[in-house]
């Protein structure tokens, strides 16, 4: 599966990576060269434990976000299940040729993350039938290997109904099973007649569930890969059978269900009867996982704006895999702990006030070290300078403090976040961003409130009209109440406060409704941004020369108390002091991690051997070559210049003046060619390291000549 | 009941005499004839005019209007006799084991005799290829020398025969086997073959080796479809059956039977060396006249025919037939179709049987009737039960071939000419959506009547596969002058000379 | 005997009529068989008596649902011929298909009831088998006939398969006759060296007539037949166009049919004035032609849209989901390889260079292109001029990292493009895009990027 997913090249086959993490030897690596001191064990476990409940949360959202497809798709298996049941005396079931029930399960482009909507699913259809194959594509290459696969997993699964994750069945042996559609057939008239008198003598608690012949339902997990061929046969035997067998099909597609159409025939097609079910789309799912991990004070553990960028654009451009966007989230978290000694302080607050206490000297140095708590020092008066700077005592209840500060102003902040979105959220071409992501990289990135998108938006808000007004502030208090931060029950109370005087209003409002009414009026004509600002301006301009209807001066007081709110609690986050301990910034690593570059990491590595050598020697300005270069390094330098064809023989050339140039005044003739055999060897070695890595083939074409393949001189 | 009866007593006796038993003509008169011989000679009287009478009847029309006394009368004896008839000719025409007549191929036959006679009488080795198109009557020729050849007392009994068939064993191992089962050697067990390829090979090779010519028994190969093996993997079974009818002591004669004149070029060398070249080759070489004699032969029903003078009755029907015009034009079209027996056979099996109760002898219009069943354009008619639409599918197929001197097309360009008739005739068809013209596309190219010219591979786009339509634009046109209830400017469309482009 | 006669007498004759078999049985078969009288007297006249032989192979023809399973199973059945039934479909290799063969000759044997697991790979020991099959059980004295339906299968197994069961009566020397059953001419399927021919026989398509007659044969029992042969009637104005596939029709009359009659029961009209019928069903057919026939829909949705009748405007059918929700750079690799794979090589400077000065299609027009690309479609071109077409398209200039070739890849395994030749290939892997013009104007307008400028067709 990984190897067709978007961003299959950045995760190739990896066994199982949380086994392979949580092993000693990784902790050790954790504390490698450093002395433990720095506690690293500690920043191990806490790193471990973090990561351990934010996978839980993840998969419980995903659980979540699927339950409603799985809930119609469990109700379609009924249905279709009952009508192969029974009334065969009605007309027209008789008269209705029998259609194979088929559900197409249109799952969006990011086929890493199918693998674990399609575990919850077999899961759910547990309790409806326990006859459930999930076939691949690179297993199916022809028919037989399919009829082979169904029936070693309907065979397994009579036996066991549990586990129907793991696709490595031990197969029943083929060659006792003809493995053909009648000897399905028969095994599951077999199977329904047992289970019926087990629910006579002893009910199995999963096969009392079933009904009494369960549907057959196999699933074809990559519906595009397959081969239309193996499809088309195996519809049409099984179409043959459906009378005998209640078989149900469920497609996974990952583009569009025109490749139903695209792929079978129309006479195959015919054969089916499908219904669509939309799983919904990648986009929201990454909203969820954004509000759930980030947009929370849950988690110790934040992501400077950078990195979030890095991982968002990822996203964005070029997989749609909220899969490896978690994976990306760990790598973050990882990245964190290893290389930040004070991350072993990235954890709830009352342990980190314990571990605070608790930190060596070395770890207090470090403290020091931080820039922020330089700014931090800076700013007090001397003695408590030199308290800071002398005393760890001191030091470390000063950094308690510092800390309950820093987590104060999360839980703040994101609830002060979440009003502004409400507000600019259903702002027209929303200035500050539709989504809560845009608005909070925003916030992250500097101080919202200097930017003049923010301005505009002010602006846009102190057109609303009174009734969504009154909505939004309703919804503002419902967020602020309900975040656990104490310092916001004023907020809370002053909005109240407004909403009590906007009911007042209501007795003298009429007048200026209609008023603001129109100004709505006109702001609804006039759309787009450039004409919006005009008549914004003008609107503002009129409200100058005529004085303030209550409505509107009551609408400022709003708008001016947000945007102090604003100014109060969304101040970015690395102007705070210690925030280095709990959010990740250095996107550049992420970056090398997560985008690799493989054409010009091959390119400077043999083009520019110091960057990655470090030898003095071969350091050198990258249009000469450097005799002492590694063998290889000149002879991809020297295939640079030439073009498709290479001829061998002046690449040789080429090649011994190059690695001569040195020792050329010493060199005589008698020498040289006893030089030359060794050169020769080197040359054909360093050739033939070349062609391994795949930049020249030999060619037909000519003769001692060999065909470039690297990309044309870039 | 007893009528039921009678009729399988008969057949009963009349596959004793097959076996050449005697019997008593007075024993089965009672039997077979339960009728005063007046009554029965009167059945016949009116079953001769009825007969004559037939020939001018299409045979849909059953003859019912024939009155229900006679059918009474005639009814027991004809059901019988012509059941009998019947079950000989079936038997001559579909039952192709049993050793047919021979025609025109008298030489060959002493050939293959006296070949198969030294090898069975002097124990000489030998090897020959029987040539000839397919029908041409190559194992009835083989069958025919075998069963001369088994009568004959001094070979009666010590002659062992092994029959292969390219069809059946298509490797040599197979083959090894089969041959071990056939001469049913020492480590064969009920029917089943136990040791390894090379073990059976050495044994069978060892076997044939000890022998000496004079005493031990001839063994005789004979291998159907011969082109067939010349495939196997570098030919080790025809070499060593090869290599032993030269070198081995145990008289061993190798006959193979083929179609293809090329055969020889098909042997590998050293296999090609250890072959005797006899060539025994099978043209059907008779004229028209000829033609007729075999046709009247094989209709014929045999001397030793119980009811003597159905028999006869019969045989003079052919007799007339054979010199009926319409008959001889009939067989003039197969004769020049092809000469070959098989398709006789075929023809007179067809028209054998419409011979009922109600309808005793064959007539003219029997053959006819076959002839036209025989020849029909298949494809036409297929075409026939196309669709509208499919039809026009296929018209637009055929412009597309006119103008671009039969280059291949795709389903796109289909649709395009398709759409530029509906725009220019709106009103005779509503536009049909894409799809559903696809659909009509698919089903052709499910009939094969169009087929894609490189094997789709799996990822194409199925509109812009390249086709080839296998059908020529008379067949077209032809069909379309059958179809029925044709919409008129489709056909116009189809006549019109190029399409608008 | 006389009263054997006596009994004949009073019998009514059926057309149908053949010494060997009893007339009540013929008069049942020709029951069973509507429209294909001729064939099965036919069939019947060849067959002969149960003993007899018959013709050693019969090569049967004709479209779908022609009726050919159907009546050969009647015949064989009613009249209680010994015989075998395949399909060769769900036989996909030659071994299935012998052992299923041998295993029904087993089962079909009265004495034999254990069907043993048969072995038979080869057609060598099918023969070797078979004979001793037919040696256990009476079947000596009658013909046996082997019937293999959609027997263009047998097309695709070994070579010698097809050939060995044209003449297996004369290699197992029993008295049996194999038919073949299938769509497709015999012309297709005689090898090129040639082999015993069939007698070849054609089920012809039912005429209009007759499949009015058939539909209209089984109607509900709460409607006169009338009335649902009316039905049938506007049903075949609409479909016989297009369609002649009798199953297809009796599917869509038997769904369509509840939303013909709902005047009648909502009691507006009574079931004789048809115009009013008509009225009301017509339209709904013609949009039943665009979803139903074609599977847009599936036919319970379609039921359910009739029950609570709102118009089928409302669901949509599967090519109505379109969209397929793409990351950004995929979207524009998607663009950059329809470009590439619509334009010819030489137009790429005109199209992607900066200053390409003002060259007139006319200019690079060759003259055998007057047929555009659009009817010929997609050609291959290789990974570089992909990825030069998408620097030039994306305005902020792309990194060629790791993620970009991997969406490549991606692409492919979404079928949205496919390589050209096999993929193991170092040296330059080639690609087309598999793509509608829709699909990829709906892409370029989500960029906002005007494809249509870009296409050389379209100049």
């Amino acid at each position: 599966m990984s190897t067709c997913s978007v961003s299959k090249g950045c995760f190739v086959f990896k066994p199982s990576p949380k086994k392979r993490r949580v092993s000693q030897k990784t902790a050790v690596h954790f504390s490698e060269g450093k002395n433990d001191l720095e506690d690293s064990e500690l920043r191990f476990y806490t790193c471990q434990s973090l990561w351990n409940q934010i996978k839980l949360e993840t998969e419980q959202i995903q659980e979540d976000l699927n339950k409603q497809l799985l809930d119609n798709l469990v109700s379609f298996l009924g249905r279709s299940h009952s009508e192969f049941q029974g009334k065969t005396t009605d007309w027209t079931c008789r008269m209705k040729s029998r259609e194979i029930p088929t559900a197409a399960l249109v799952l969006g482009v990011n086929v890493t993350d199918h693998e674990l909507t399609f575990r919850n699913l077999s899961e759910a259809l547990q309790n409806i039938t326990p006859y459930i194959a999930l076939l691949e594509a690179k297993d199916c290459p022809g028919i037989k290997n399919l009829m082979q696969k169904l029936m070693g997993q309907l065979m397994n699964c009579s036996t066991d109904v549990v586990s129907l994750e793991d696709d490595d069945y031990v197969q029943v042996s083929q060659n006792r099973i003809r493995c053909s559609m009648k000897s399905v057939v028969d095994w599951y008239e077999s199977v329904t007649k047992k289970t019926d008198s087990e629910t006579l003598s002893k009910k199995r608690t999963s096969s009392a569930k079933h009904q009494q012949s369960p549907p057959v339902v196999v699933i074809f997990k990559d519906m595009e890969s397959f081969t239309t061929k193996v499809l088309q046969d195996f519809i049409v035997i099984s179409s043959q059978h459906i009378r005998e067998l209640p078989l149900v099909l469920i497609f996974g597609i990952a583009t569009s269900p025109m490749i139903i159409h695209s792929l079978l025939p129309h006479s195959v097609s015919s054969l089916l009867c499908i219904e669509l079910f939309q799983s919904f789309s990648c986009k929201e799912h990454l909203s969820t996982i954004i509000d759930k991990l980030l947009l929370t004070s849950r988690f110790p553990f934040k992501l400077g704006e950078k990195v979030l960028q890095v991982l968002i654009n990822i996203f964005l451009y070029h997989d749609f895999s909220v899969w490896n966007f978690i994976r990306g989230f760990q790598l973050c978290i990882v990245e964190h702990f290893y290389s930040e000694p004070l991350s072993v302080l990235c954890c709830q607050l009352t342990d980190a006030k314990k571990r605070v206490n608790s930190l060596s000297h070395e770890q207090c140095e470090n403290v020091r070290r931080l820039p922020s708590f330089r700014r931090y020092v800076e700013r007090q008066e001397a003695e408590k300078q030199i308290a800071l700077l002398t005393a760890d005592s001191f030091l470390k209840e000063t950094t308690q403090k510092l800390l309950e500060d820093l987590h104060v102003y999360h839980e703040n902040y994101v609830s002060v976040l979440k009003c502004l979105h409400v507000f600019t959220c259903s702002l027209p071409k929303y200035p500050l961003g539709k989504q809560i992501r845009e608005l909070h990289c925003a916030c992250l990135e500097n101080r919202v409130w200097e930017t003049e998108d923010y301005e505009t938006s002010l602006q846009l808000a102190r057109m609303l009209n009174k009734s969504d007004l009154e909505t939004m502030l309703q919804q503002c208090v419902e967020i602020l109440v309900s975040s656990s931060g104490n310092e916001l029950d004023k907020a809370v109370e002053k909005l109240k406060e407004f909403l009590t005087q906007f009911q007042k209003l209501e007795a003298e409002a009429f007048q200026e409704q209609d008023v603001s009414v129109s100004s709505q009026k006109e702001l609804q004509k006039k759309t787009d941004l450039y004409h919006l600002q005009k008549t914004l301006l003008e609107l503002k301009d009129s409200r100058r020369s005529k004085k303030l209807t209550k409505f509107e001066m009551l609408r400022f007081e709003v708008v001016d108390y947000i945007d102090s709110l604003v100014r109060r609690y969304l101040v970015p986050a690395d102007h705070k002091t210690l925030h280095e301990i709990v959010y990740f910034n250095t996107a550049s690593v992420l970056r090398g991690h997560l985008n690799a570059a493989p054409r010009i990491a091959l390119h400077t590595a043999l083009n520019n051997p110091y960057s990655y050598l470090k030898n003095q020697a071969l350091k050198c300005d990258s249009g000469s070559i450097s005799s002492k270069a590694p063998d290889i390094c000149i002879v991809y330098k020297l295939h640079l210049e030439c073009g498709r064809l290479i001829n061998l023989v002046d690449w040789l050339e080429a090649f011994s003046t190059v690695v001569t140039a040195v020792d050329e005044p010493n060199a005589d003739a008698a020498s040289s060619d006893q030089v030359d055999d060794i050169i020769h060897a080197r040359f054909i070695r360093a050739v033939s390291e070349l062609e391994l890595l795949g930049f020249i083939k030999p060619s037909k074409q000519k003769t001692d000549h060999v065909a470039r393949l690297t990309w044309g001189g870039c | 009941m007893a009528w039921h009866g009678s009729a399988r007593l008969g057949a009963l006796r009349f596959t004793e005499r097959l076996r050449g038993r005697e019997c008593r003509a007075e024993e089965e008169a009672p039997l077979v004839f339960p009728f005063p011989s007046s009554g029965s000679a009167a059945g016949y009287g009116d079953l001769a005019c009825e007969g004559a009478s037939c020939c001018c009847w299409p045979t849909a029309i059953k003859p019912s209007a024939m009155s229900k006394r006679k059918a009474k009368e005639s009814g027991g004896a004809n059901g019988e006799c012509i059941s009998q008839a019947q079950k000989i000719l079936r038997e001559r025409f579909c039952h192709h084991c049993a050793a047919g007549r021979l025609f025109g191929i008298e030489h060959q036959y002493r050939h293959l005799l006296d070949l198969l006679k030294r090898t069975t009488v002097h124990g000489e080795s030998n090897s020959a290829l029987i040539i000839g198109p397919r029908g041409s009557g190559k194992t009835a020729l083989l069958n025919c020398v075998l069963k001369e050849l088994k009568e004959m007392k001094q070979v009666r009994g010590n002659l062992l025969e092994v029959r292969l068939n390219g069809l059946l064993q298509t490797n040599d191992k197979v083959a090894l086997k089969e041959i071990t089962r056939q001469l049913n050697l020492e480590n064969v067990v009920g029917d089943k073959v136990f040791g390894s390829f090379a073990e059976n090979l050495a044994f069978l090779l060892e076997a044939l080796r000890k022998g000496d010519r004079t005493s031990s028994c001839p063994v005789l190969f004979i291998l159907d479809e011969f082109d067939l093996f010349v495939h196997h993997k570098n030919q080790t079974l025809l070499y060593n059956l090869f290599d032993i009818s030269q070198s081995a002591q145990t008289p061993v004669t190798v006959i193979g039977l083929t179609c293809r004149q090329d055969i020889l070029e098909l042997l590998e060398k050293r296999v090609k060396s250890r072959f005797s070249h006899r060539q025994i080759y099978l043209m059907n070489s008779f004229d028209f006249k000829q033609y007729i004699k075999i046709f009247k032969e094989q209709l014929a029903l045999p001397a030793d025919f119980p009811d003597k003078s159905f028999a006869q009755k019969w045989n003079t029907n052919v007799q007339h037939l054979s010199e009926d015009k319409t008959v001889q034009d009939v067989l003039q079209n197969l004769f020049h179709h092809s000469k070959d027996l098989r398709t006789l056979h075929l023809f007179l099996m067809l028209a054998l049987s419409n011979v009922t109760v109600h309808h005793p002898l064959i007539t003219a219009s029997d053959l006819h009737e076959a002839s036209k069943q025989y020849r029909t354009d298949s494809r036409a008619n297929i075409v026939h039960g196309l669709s509208v639409l499919e039809i026009c599918l296929i018209i637009a197929m055929k412009h597309l071939n006119d103008v671009y001197e039969g280059e291949p097309f795709n389903f796109q360009m289909v649709y395009n000419e398709f759409q530029k008739f509906i725009q220019r005739k709106a009103h005779c068809m509503y536009n049909f959506e894409k799809p559903v013209v696809m659909k009509a596309f698919e089903h052709l190219l499910q009939l094969e009547l169009v087929k894609p010219i490189e094997r789709p591979n799996i990822r194409a786009q199925r509109e812009y596969l390249l086709m080839k339509l296998l059908l020529d634009s008379t067949q077209i046109m032809d069909a379309l002058q059958v179809y029925p209830n044709c919409p008129v400017d489709v056909k116009q469309w189809a006549a019109s000379s190029l399409s608008w482009l | 005997m006389h009263v054997q006669v006596t009994d004949y007498r009073n019998i009514k004759m059926p057309n149908l009529e053949h010494p060997a078999y009893p007339a009540a049985t013929l008069l049942q078969l020709e029951s069973l068989v509507p429209c294909r009288e001729s064939q099965v007297s036919l069939l019947l006249s060849i067959f002969g008596e149960r003993h007899q032989f018959s013709f050693p192979s019969i090569f049967i023809y004709g479209h779908t649902s022609s009726g050919k399973t159907y009546v050969m199973q009647t015949l064989l059945s009613t009249l209680q011929l010994p015989h075998v039934f395949v399909n060769c479909v769900e036989c996909f290799t030659s071994r299935l298909l012998l052992e299923e063969i041998l295993m029904q000759l087993q089962s079909c044997s009265p004495e034999t009831e254990q069907t043993s697991q048969v072995h038979c790979d080869t057609f060598n020991d099918f023969v070797r088998l078979f004979k001793q099959a037919v040696v256990t059980q009476e079947l000596q004295d009658q013909t046996l006939y082997i019937v293999l339906d959609r027997a263009e299968q047998l097309k695709e197994m070994e070579a010698n398969i097809l050939p060995a069961f044209l003449r297996l009566q004369e290699l197992t020397d029993r008295n049996v006759t194999v038919i073949l059953l299938s769509e497709i001419v015999w012309e297709l399927f005689r090898p090129n060296t040639g082999c015993f021919e069939p007698f070849t026989l054609y089920f012809p398509d039912y005429s209009i007539g007759h499949l009015q007659k058939i539909l209209s044969q089984n109607h509900p029992p709460e409607y006169s037949a009338d009335f649902y042969s009316a039905y049938i009637n506007i049903l075949l104005g609409v479909f016989y166009m297009v369609c002649r596939d009798l199953k297809e029709l009796q599917h869509l009359a038997a769904l369509n049919f509840s939303k013909y009659c709902e005047p009648v029961a909502r009691g507006e009209a009574n079931e004789r004035d048809s115009r009013k019928l008509w009225k009301n069903i017509e339209p709904h057919l013609k949009k039943a032609m665009q979803t139903v026939y074609l599977r847009e829909i599936s036919s319970s949705q379609w039921e359910h849209l009739q029950h609570d009748d709102e118009e089928p405007g409302q669901l949509k059918g599967l090519s109505a989901h379109t969209h397929v929700e793409l990351p950004y750079y995929s979207k524009f690799l998607l663009i950059a390889a329809y470009l590439a794979s619509y334009n010819p090589v030489r137009t790429d400077k005109r199209f992607f260079l900066k200053h390409h000065g003002k060259i007139r299609k006319t200019n690079f027009m060759k003259k055998h292109e007057k047929t555009s690309n659009h009817l010929l479609g997609p050609k291959p071109f290789p990974l570089d001029r992909l990825l030069a077409i998408l620097y030039s398209i994306v305005d902020n200039r792309v990194a060629p990292t790791a993620n970009i070739f991997s969406q490549i890849t991606s692409l492919v395994t979404l079928q949205l493009l496919s390589t050209v030749g096999h993929n193991d290939q170092l040296d330059g892997p080639r690609y087309k895009c598999t793509v509608s013009l829709d699909f990829i104007r709906a892409v370029a307008r989500t960029v906002n990027f005007d494809i249509i400028k870009y296409l050389y067709d379209f100049l």
